[in-house]
């Protein structure tokens, strides 16, 4: 606890004796701050040049991006919000909307995207709030299940296809036998070395979906028993463990090249990871869609987004800049310079790579057809935290019905204790 | 001067002398520990801005209630006999509404069930000191035979000193990956080394995701991680043991054992004592090994009482409940301090 809060707090010590004013000018431009997060080189260079062609398309606005680490992003907002010193334009994991609202720091889009350019947009790529529009997504990231074609044959099993995913007897079936066929130890790779618990939330959230459990009631959004603890939800805790009992899943990778150098069959993971599998199998990858595992495949849906804060001098510039990055044309360049997933068919389709026939279509596709954004309640991170420890006790051999009921009371508790704090008025801007 | 003067004058000294000390540990220590004692009172969160209600003994009610149920056995399949479901009794009950099972035994024919509202805080507790009393006699055992080794005279003990201490050095982060990989169960080195010792009959141990290893194995690696720092404090006391002592035992006619346990313990008393101390500090904020390892698993086998803090306080954002964990902790420990200060006096008497 230490560590973090002493960087936050010596950021906003920083910020306000940095004391950049609202009105700085740059060549003449009004200057807008943004901020990001650190998301790899080849993100970041995309980001740069998205920023310059914006610059170039208008003479009005100046952007100043400054990019903070991923690990204590959060903590800098917190930080700078209490500096008074939030930068005008910011990108928010979409998880963590609802929380930023709550705590005042976003402004509603609504006014300031015209609803024809969100119309466009996947539902998953719509920070949504309360009824208002509060962040907005120019790319997403989505997982699919990666295996070789040649493993699938060596055991007779059926390539699934959008329309007819496996199901979960099928996917049972395959897994079984390509373990007995001895050449893997573990023949599906879950990740499960990743000791974050946003990986497993996004992850694991859509297999408990496909079930037909869920992390709370979708319907009320007030609490989470039934959903996270129910009939449907127990047996996927059931089959989850039972993952680790047969072997099928090792219960801590020791590394995430257990596909590449085929030690594992099958991984379950995300579009990131296309390009080293691709060189590494080469024609023999196939990109599949998740099981059914009976209520329909689903796939998680919501990265990084994009916000004006609350404190913004200039929305109408900041707003600008983000209508920009939702053209069809710069939706398509991000995904072309940094492999992230188009969110409108409109940006797909000028996409080398999303096009239809384009190497990496499949994902699009994926997307368009499964994907399901994780619930915006501002109690998220203790919903995600509380569904990683029950998820790692089921895989330890905790009974999977205890470790739900576990998770259930956390929830239920840490959305009424987040309800107990009033909720800001919809729509109005702290100042 | 007069006396009185020159007193005022010293008192002035030490005040200015001990100034920047105090002013850090008061910016840095004291007011955030106030600070963090006024959140336990409040629903603040990490992430909102405004400041939080006050909520009275909430938080403390949430850690520290304990509460049990008796059952009586249901017939059940094949003579054994069987129980209802705890977590189904304390659901449908009001009474023990949050309550979660922490442990439970056999009282005849009954089972009993110890329930607490946060029961991942009790096992962090008995983890966290059952980590101390396993890593603290570990890691003082290796510095001292470290250190006795190096100051042996042997060839080449420059060299052995930084290697012993280069570990302390390393991120402890890095140190954590690094050792993940010697536990790992199918292609650690450590299982490989003891399959090529015992001529395979020891099978792959599953280290860091056994209940009954996982401890034992973070607390050999912090062990070995930080038992150079106390090596370093041990050489300085074997410096100060005076040589006439030794020559003086070796002309009595005493062993290396006896010149050991006669004059070289005796001698290092004071070291030993401040060595204890420092190590048990430093196992009681044991946090980052776990994080990175195990991630208080298998099934909170490792989950620590700073790990349990920061999984409340910063990772679900709940940051008042995160320092009423770090509050009972400090007064824990503290009452455990004069404890032990109360006995030391008795037994000096």
């Amino acid at each position: 606890m230490g560590k973090r809060c002493g960087i936050a707090a010596g950021l906003a010590l920083l910020f306000a004796l940095g004391g950049c004013s609202d009105q700085r000018r740059v060549d003449g431009r009004i200057d807008l701050s943004l901020w990001r997060h650190q998301a790899g080189d080849v993100e970041e260079s995309a980001g740069r040049y998205a920023i310059a062609r914006f610059e170039a398309s208008q003479s009005k606005w100046h952007i100043t991006p400054q990019s903070l680490p991923q690990g204590g992003y959060t903590q800098s907002i917190v930080a700078a919000s209490l500096a008074g010193q939030l930068p005008c334009l910011m990108t928010v994991d979409q998880p963590m909307v609802a929380s930023f609202v709550q705590a005042g720091h976003l402004r509603p889009l609504d006014g300031l995207i015209p609803a024809a350019v969100v119309a466009q947009l996947n539902p998953a790529a719509q920070g949504r709030y309360q009824g208002h529009l509060y962040s907005v997504g120019q790319f997403d990231a989505g997982l699919a299940i990666f295996t070789r074609r040649s493993a699938l044959d060596r055991i007779g099993a059926r390539i699934p296809t959008l329309d007819h995913p496996w199901s979960l007897a099928e996917f049972d079936d395959i897994l079984g036998k390509l373990k007995a066929t001895g050449a893997y130890k573990y023949p599906l790779d879950l990740a499960t070395r990743d000791p974050k618990a946003d990986w497993w939330t996004y992850a694991f959230t859509p297999m408990l979906q496909s079930f037909g459990g869920d992390l709370v009631d979708r319907a009320t959004m007030r609490n989470a028993d039934g959903a996270l603890n129910g009939p449907a939800a127990q047996r996927f805790g059931t089959w989850f463990q039972s993952l680790f009992v047969r072997g099928l899943v090792d219960r801590r990778e020791p590394d995430d090249r257990a596909f590449v150098t085929g030690r594992a069959a099958m991984a379950y993971t995300g579009n990131w990871w296309a390009p080293d599998y691709r060189k590494a199998a080469g024609d023999d990858l196939l990109i599949l869609p998740p099981p059914d595992f009976g209520r329909g495949t689903v796939i998680g849906g919501g990265s990084w987004q994009w916000a004006i804060s609350s404190t913004c001098a200039h929305p109408n510039g900041a707003a600008a800049f983000l209508r920009f990055l939702l053209r069809p044309d710069e939706i398509a360049r991000m995904a072309d310079d940094a492999g992230m997933i188009p969110v409108s068919e409109a940006g797909a389709a000028l996409s080398t790579d999303f096009r239809r026939g384009g190497k990496s279509r499949a994902f699009f596709d994926l997307m368009q057809r499964f994907a399901r954004q994780r619930p915006a309640t501002p109690a998220f991170s203790a919903i995600s935290n509380s569904f990683f420890f029950a998820l790692q006790n089921i895989a330890d051999g905790k009974d999977p019905h205890d470790a739900l009921d576990d998770a259930t009371d956390a929830v239920d508790q840490a959305i009424a204790d987040a309800g107990s704090t009033p909720a800001p008025q919809p729509g109005k801007v702290r100042e | 001067m007069t006396q009185s003067r020159k007193r005022a004058y010293g008192r002035r000294i030490a005040l200015l002398s001990s100034g920047p000390a105090l002013f850090g540990l008061t910016l840095f220590l004291i007011i955030p520990f106030l600070l963090a004692f006024a959140l336990t009172f409040t629903d603040q969160r990490l992430v909102a801005t405004d400041s939080g209600r006050f909520v009275g003994w909430r938080n403390y009610e949430r850690l520290l209630s304990i509460s049990y149920v008796v059952q009586d056995p249901q017939p059940g399949v094949q003579g054994k006999p069987a129980f209802a479901r705890v977590r189904d009794v304390t659901r449908a009950d009001p009474v023990h509404r949050g309550f979660r099972p922490f442990s439970d035994f056999s009282w005849g024919q009954k089972r009993v069930t110890i329930l607490a509202k946060d029961p991942v805080f009790l096992e962090s507790l008995l983890n966290t000191f059952g980590f101390a009393l396993m890593v603290v006699p570990l890691q003082c055992a290796m510095a001292l035979a470290l250190a006795l080794l190096v100051n042996a005279g042997l060839r080449g003990q420059t060299f052995l000193r930084a290697v012993y201490f280069s570990p302390v050095v390393m991120s402890m982060v890095v140190v954590s990956i690094v050792w993940t990989f010697l536990f790992d169960r199918d292609l650690g080195s450590i299982n490989k080394l003891l399959s090529l010792l015992s001529l395979g009959t020891i099978g792959p141990v599953n280290w860091l995701g056994g209940r009954a290893t996982a401890m034992p194995a973070i607390a050999l690696m912090s062990a070995w991680q930080g038992a150079g720092f106390q090596m370093l404090i041990f050489l300085a006391g074997l410096q100060g043991i005076s040589q006439e002592l030794y020559d003086a035992a070796r002309i009595d006619g005493a062993t290396a054992w006896q010149r050991f346990w006669n004059v070289t313990i005796p001698g290092l008393r004071q070291t030993i004592a401040f060595v204890l101390v420092v190590t048990a500090i430093a196992a009681l904020g044991l946090f980052t090994q776990v994080d990175v390892m195990t991630q208080g698993g298998p099934q909170n086998g490792t989950s620590t009482v700073m790990f349990h803090a920061i999984q409340r306080g910063v990772r679900e954002e709940n940051i008042a409940y995160g320092s009423t964990v770090a509050v009972v902790y400090f007064a824990i420990i503290t009452l455990l301090i004069l404890a032990q200060q109360a006995l030391q006096r008795r037994w000096s008497k």
